[in-house]
C-alpha cells in the first residue's frame, strides 16, 4: 500500500510536482469573484444591467428599420479605393496581393507562433454562441411593415412591433448560427481527450479560409455601382470580381507562408530575414508609385539621362568606397568622407538659393555617398567586408534611381481627381509610409538630442520642441501650401507629397521623444562596457544602446504608431479623400443615399478599431518575446 | 622565506620584463575634490598587482583612468608604450589592448553570451564570424561554462555572468586585464569560481591589475600589493611584506579592520 502512494506522488521528469491550481466550480467562481459581499453583488447586478442596456442600444441602432446598410454595401469599393478606375483595378489586387505574400512570408520566417490549447478555442466558440444568444434576446422586436414596406403606426403615432415570440421565431436563422457554434465548440471540446494544442497558424489560416469560402456559398448579396447604375441583389452571393480575388489572396497567403517556413529551415535564413525586411521597407513606395500609378516611361529620356546617371553614381561611388576601405587609408579616409559630406550639404544649400540646377536624385545620391563614406571605416580590412559595402551601395543606388525615375514620370491611370487613390487604401498607404520614414528620422533626432555635441543637441531640441508645440493640422496646412512651391506646376502628386513630408516630420518629433525615454534607461555601465571592449561610438550606439533603448520604448512607440494611423483622418482637411471622408461626405452626397452618414461612419470606426486592436495585441506579443533577454 | 627573499623572488620573476603600465604623478579632480594625488607606479609585463584600500580611496578612479573611462588632469599614463592623450586613435588602440572587468559585470542583456563575446572581435578586430565564434567557445570552455553559449545574460547566475564578462574581455586578446572589484557583487559561494578563473589567468602570464578586498587571493596570486588611501598610494610591497610587516600605520589599521 505504501508503495502505491509513493507511485502516485512521483515527480515528473523535471523533478518537480506541478502545483495544483485550485479547481473552482462555476458556482464557486461566481460567489468568490462577483458576489463575495453584498456591495459587490449589487455592483455586479447593476454593471450587468448597464452592459445589457448598452448592447441593446447598439443592436437597435444597427438593425433599426431606418438604417440603410445598402449605402455601405454598394460603396464598398469607394470606401477601399475611392475612384480608382474599374478598368485597371487589377493593379489594386496586385498591390494588395504583394503585401499579402510578404505578410505570409514574414509570418513564416519570423514568428514562432506557438500553440493554442484546443479547449481555449472551444471556449471561444461557446462564448461567441452565448454572446450571440444574448444579442438575439435583448434586441427589440422588429417594427411591423405594411405591404408597401411602410411602417404601421397606431393612431397616437407610435410604431407597431411584432410580439416577442414571433420575433424569436423570425430570428430562427440566427438561432441556427448559435446552435452551429455550440456544436462546433462542443465537438472540439469533446474530441480533445488528451489536452491537444493546435498550431495558431493553422487555426488562423483555416479561419480566414472559412471566411473566404463563405463568399462563394453564403447569400451576402451583390451590391454595386457599375457604370453609374445601381445594382442591389440581396439574395445572390457577392460579385465574382470580389470573391475570386479574395480567394487568390488566400492562396497567396499560403504560398508566402510556406515559402517562409521553408526558408526558416534552410541555410538562407539570415538572407531571407534581411530580404523580407528590405521588401517591407521598399514595398509601400514601389506598390504605390510603380504598381498603382503605372508611370508612362519615356525611354529616350531613360536611356539618355536616368540610366547613365544611375550607373555613374553607382560605379564611381563604388570605386570611391573601395578606395576608402583600403587597409592603409588612415587619416585620408576621414578627410575625404568629411569633404564628401561638405559637397553634399553644399548641393542642398545651392538648391535653396537656386545657384545651379541639379536633379534632385543627384543631390540625394551625393548625400548617400557621404553617409557611406562616413561608414566606410567599419568595413576596412578583408575583401569580403569591403564587398559587402560595395554591394550595399550598388543596391541602394539602383533602388534610389529607379524609384526617383518612377515618381517623376506621369501616371497612365486615368485620374478622376488630383489624387487617384482614396479611402482605406490611401489611409493605409499614408500611415505605413509615415511610420516607416519617421522612424529612422525620430531615432536620429533622439540621438541628436542626447548627443554630447552642443550643435546637434540644440538643433534637435529646438526642432522637436517647435514641432511638438504646433498642432498637426497646421503642419499639414503649412506643407500643403509650401510643398507645391518646390514642385513643377500642376504635378499630380503635390498634395500627397505635402502630406507625406509634413506628417513624417511631425511624427518624427514625437517618436524622438519616445526613443529618448528609452535612451535614458540605458545604464552608464553599458556605455562603459562598450567603450572598454573598444567599440567606436557609432558601433556602441548601433549595437548596444539603441537596441536596448528601442526595446524599452516599445509600448510608447506602438502608441505612436496607432496615433499616426488614427490621425490620418486629418488628411481630409487639406483636400485628400481618406477613409473617413468617403463615409462622411462622399456617400451622403450620392443621389441614392442622400444624407446617409451613420452607417458608413460606424463601419469606419469598427475598421479603425480592428486594425489598432491587432497592432496592440501584436505589440504585447513582441514585448513578451524581446523580454527574454531582460530576465 | 623572509621578506627580503620574497622581494628578491618577485624582482627575479619580473627582471628584464618590459614596463606595461607606467603612471607618473597622475592627478585627477572631480570639481574641486582631488580623487588622485600624484599617483606613481609601474606595472611590469606579466605582473599581478592587487590594489586595496578603504572605500572612497580612489582605487576605481585610478584603474578607470588607465583605459580612459575617466580622464586624468595631471601627470602621464603610458600603457604598453602608448601614451594616453586626447588623441582618439591612441584611446582606441589602448582600449583594444586593455580588457576591463566591472563589479556589476555590465554584460549586454539583449545579446546572447556568444554574441556578447564575439561582438568586439568581429567589429573591432575585424575577424571573420566563424573564427570569432570558435574562439568564443574556446574561451567559454576556459572559464568553465561552455554549455551557456546560447543563453542570455539574465538567465545566468552572477558568478557565471562575471566569467562571461572575463571571457568577453579576453576575446580581444588584451595585453593587460583590469579588474574593479570583480567579486564584490557576488554571493560567497560564487566568489571562488570567479577567483579560480582569475588565478588561472594569472598563471598563464597575463598582466593584471586587480582592485579587490579578497585578501586570500592577494596573498596567493599577487606579485605586489598596493595600498591606497585618500587618493594616494600609501604603501607598496610583496604579499609577505604587506601582511606580516607593513610599515605604515594606516596600512596596519586597514589590515586590522579587514582581516
Ligand atoms: N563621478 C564622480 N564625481 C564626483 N566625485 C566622484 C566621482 N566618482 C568618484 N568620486 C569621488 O572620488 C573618490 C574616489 O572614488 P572611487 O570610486 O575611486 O573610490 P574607491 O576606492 O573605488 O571606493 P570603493 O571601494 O567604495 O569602490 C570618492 O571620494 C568619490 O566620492
Ligand atoms: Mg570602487
Amino acid at each position: 500500500m505504501e508503495n502505491r502512494d509513493a507511485i502516485l506522488t512521483i515527480p515528473d521528469e523535471n523533478g518537480s510536482l506541478p502545483p495544483k491550481a485550485p479547481n473552482l466550480s462555476i458556482g464557486q467562481w461566481f460567489r468568490k469573484n462577483l458576489f463575495s459581499t453584498w456591495v459587490n453583488g449589487i455592483l455586479t447586478v447593476l454593471g450587468t444591467a448597464a452592459a445589457l442596456l448598452m448592447l441593446r442600444g447598439v443592436l437597435n441602432f444597427v438593425f433599426s428599420e431606418n438604417r440603410q446598410w445598402d449605402a455601405v454595401r454598394t460603396n464598398a469599393r469607394a470606401l477601399m479605393t475611392l475612384t480608382y478606375p474599374e478598368s485597371q483595378y487589377v493593379r489594386v489586387w496586385v498591390a494588395f496581393g504583394s503585401v499579402v505574400v510578404l505578410a505570409g512570408l514574414s509570418a513564416g520566417i519570423w514568428a514562432d507562433w506557438g500553440r493554442l490549447p484546443a479547449r481555449r478555442l472551444a471556449g471561444w466558440f461557446m462564448g461567441a454562441a452565448g454572446f450571440l444568444a444574448v444579442c438575439i434576446l435583448v434586441r427589440e422586436p422588429s417594427v411591423l411593415m405594411d405591404l408597401e414596406g411602410k411602417t404601421i403606426r397606431l393612431p397616437d403615432g407610435s410604431l407597431v412591433r411584432e410580439s416577442f415570440a414571433s420575433a424569436m421565431t423570425d430570428r430562427a436563422n440566427w438561432w441556427a448560427v448559435v446552435a452551429l457554434l455550440l456544436i462546433v465548440g462542443g465537438v472540439i471540446w469533446r474530441s480533445d481527450s488528451d489536452k491537444k494544442q493546435l498550431k495558431i497558424t493553422q487555426v488562423t489560416y483555416l479561419g480566414i479560409g472559412l471566411g473566404v469560402l463563405s463568399l462563394w456559398v453564403a447569400p451576402y448579396g451583390h451590391y454595386a455601382f457599375t457604370d453609374g447604375t445601381y445594382i442591389a441583389d440581396p439574395n445572390s452571393t457577392v460579385a465574382f470580381s470580389t470573391k475570386m480575388p479574395w480567394t487568390v489572396m488566400w492562396i497567396m497567403l499560403a504560398i508566402g507562408f510556406f515559402a517562409g517556413r521553408w526558408l526558416r529551415t534552410s541555410s538562407y535564413l539570415v538572407l531571407a530575414k534581411a530580404g523580407s525586411n528590405l521588401l517591407w521597407l521598399i514595398s509601400p513606395v514601389t506598390l504605390y508609385f510603380v504598381i498603382l500609378r503605372d508611370p508612362a516611361l519615356d525611354y529616350s529620356h531613360v536611356f539618355s539621362t536616368d540610366l547613365p546617371m544611375g550607373l555613374a553614381f553607382g560605379i564611381l561611388g563604388a570605386c570611391f568606397l573601395w578606395f576608402l576601405t583600403r587597409s592603409d587609408i588612415g587619416e585620408i579616409g576621414r578627410i575625404l568622407a568629411t569633404a564628401m559630406l561638405g559637397i553634399a550639404i553644399f548641393n542642398w544649400v545651392a538648391a535653396f538659393f537656386g545657384w545651379y540646377p541639379m536633379l534632385q536624385k543627384a543631390r540625394i545620391s551625393f548625400l548617400l555617398l557621404a553617409v557611406a563614406a562616413l561608414l566606410a571605416p567599419n568595413f576596412v580590412g578583408e575583401a569580403a567586408k569591403r564587398r559587402q559595402l560595395l554591394l550595399g551601395w550598388l543596391g541602394t543606388m539602383a533602388l534610389v534611381h529607379y524609384l526617383a525615375t518612377m515618381i517623376n514620370t506621369p501616371s497612365t491611370v486615368e485620374l478622376q481627381s488630383t489624387e487617384f487613390l482614396g479611402g482605406l487604401g490611401l489611409t493605409l498607404f499614408v500611415a505605413v509610409f509615415v511610420v516607416l520614414l519617421s522612424f529612422p528620422l525620430g531615432v536620429l533626432l533622439a540621438l541628436g538630442r542626447t548627443s554630447k555635441f552642443p550643435i546637434f543637441r540644440i538643433l534637435s531640441t529646438s526642432y522637436i520642441e517647435v514641432i511638438r508645440g504646433v498642432p498637426l493640422i497646421s503642419v499639414l496646412i503649412f506643407f500643403s501650401v509650401m510643398v507645391p512651391l518646390f514642385l513643377p506646376d500642376g504635378m499630380e502628386l503635390a498634395e500627397l507629397g505635402a502630406v507625406l513630408t509634413g506628417y513624417t516630420l511631425f511624427s518624427a518629433a514625437y517618436l524622438a521623444e519616445n526613443v529618448r525615454g528609452g535612451l535614458q534607461s540605458v545604464t552608464k555601465g553599458q556605455y562603459e562596457a562598450a567603450d572598454a571592449i573598444g567599440l567606436t561610438s557609432a558601433q556602441r550606439t548601433g549595437f548596444i544602446v539603441l537596441p536596448q533603448a528601442l526595446r524599452v520604448s516599445i509600448p510608447q512607440l506602438v502608441g505612436q504608431v496607432i496615433a499616426t494611423f488614427k490621425e490620418t483622418s486629418l488628411l481630409a482637411i487639406i483636400g485628400l479623400f481618406d477613409f473617413l471622408r468617403v463615409a462622411n461626405s462622399v456617400i451622403p452626397a450620392q443621389s441614392e443615399f442622400m444624407g446617409v452618414k451613420r452607417e458608413g461612419i460606424l463601419l469606419v470606426a469598427v475598421i479603425y478599431f480592428f486594425f489598432n486592436f491587432v497592432i496592440s495585441k501584436y505589440s504585447q506579443r513582441l514585448e513578451r518575446r524581446v523580454g527574454l533577454g531582460e530576465r | 622565506m623572509s621578506i627580503d627573499d620574497a622581494t628578491t623572488a618577485v624582482s627575479e620573476k619580473l627582471a628584464g620584463r618590459e614596463d606595461m603600465i607606467v603612471c607618473v604623478d597622475v592627478d585627477k579632480f572631480y570639481g574641486d575634490f582631488q580623487a588622485l594625488k600624484r599617483v606613481t607606479a609601474t606595472i611590469k609585463e606579466g605582473e599581478v598587482a592587487v590594489v586595496c584600500g578603504p572605500s572612497g580611496s580612489g582605487k576605481s578612479t585610478w584603474i578607470r583612468c588607465i583605459n580612459r573611462l575617466e580622464v586624468h588632469q595631471g601627470g602621464d599614463i603610458v600603457v604598453d608604450g602608448i601614451e594616453l592623450t586626447n588623441d582618439l586613435r591612441n584611446i582606441e588602440r589602448i582600449r583594444s589592448e586593455v580588457g576591463m572587468v566591472f563589479q556589476q559585470f555590465n554584460l549586454f542583456p539583449h545579446l546572447t553570451v556568444l554574441d556578447n563575446i564575439t561582438l568586439a572581435p568581429i567589429w573591432v578586430r575585424k575577424k571573420p564570424r566563424a573564427e570569432a565564434e570558435s574562439m568564443a567557445r574556446a574561451l567559454l570552455e576556459r572559464v568553465g561554462i561552455p554549455e551557456q553559449a546560447e543563453k542570455f545574460p539574465g538567465q545566468l547566475s552572477g558568478g557565471q555572468q562575471q566569467r562571461v564578462a572575463i571571457a568577453r574581455s579576453l576575446a580581444m586578446e588584451p595585453r593587460v586585464m583590469l579588474f574593479d572589484e570583480p567579486t564584490s557583487a557576488l554571493d560567497p559561494e560564487m566568489i571562488k569560481e570567479v577567483l579560480d578563473v582569475m588565478k588561472e589567468l594569472a598563471l598563464s602570464g597575463m598582466t593584471m591589475m586587480v582592485v579587490t578586498h579578497e585578501m586570500g587571493f592577494a596573498r596567493e596570486v599577487a606579485d605586489r600589493i598596493m595600498f591606497m588611501e585618500g587618493g594616494e598610494i600609501v604603501e607598496v610591497g610583496t604579499p609577505e611584506h604587506f601582511f606580516t610587516n607593513p610599515t605604515e600605520d594606516r596600512t596596519k589599521l586597514f589590515l586590522s579592520q579587514i582581516l
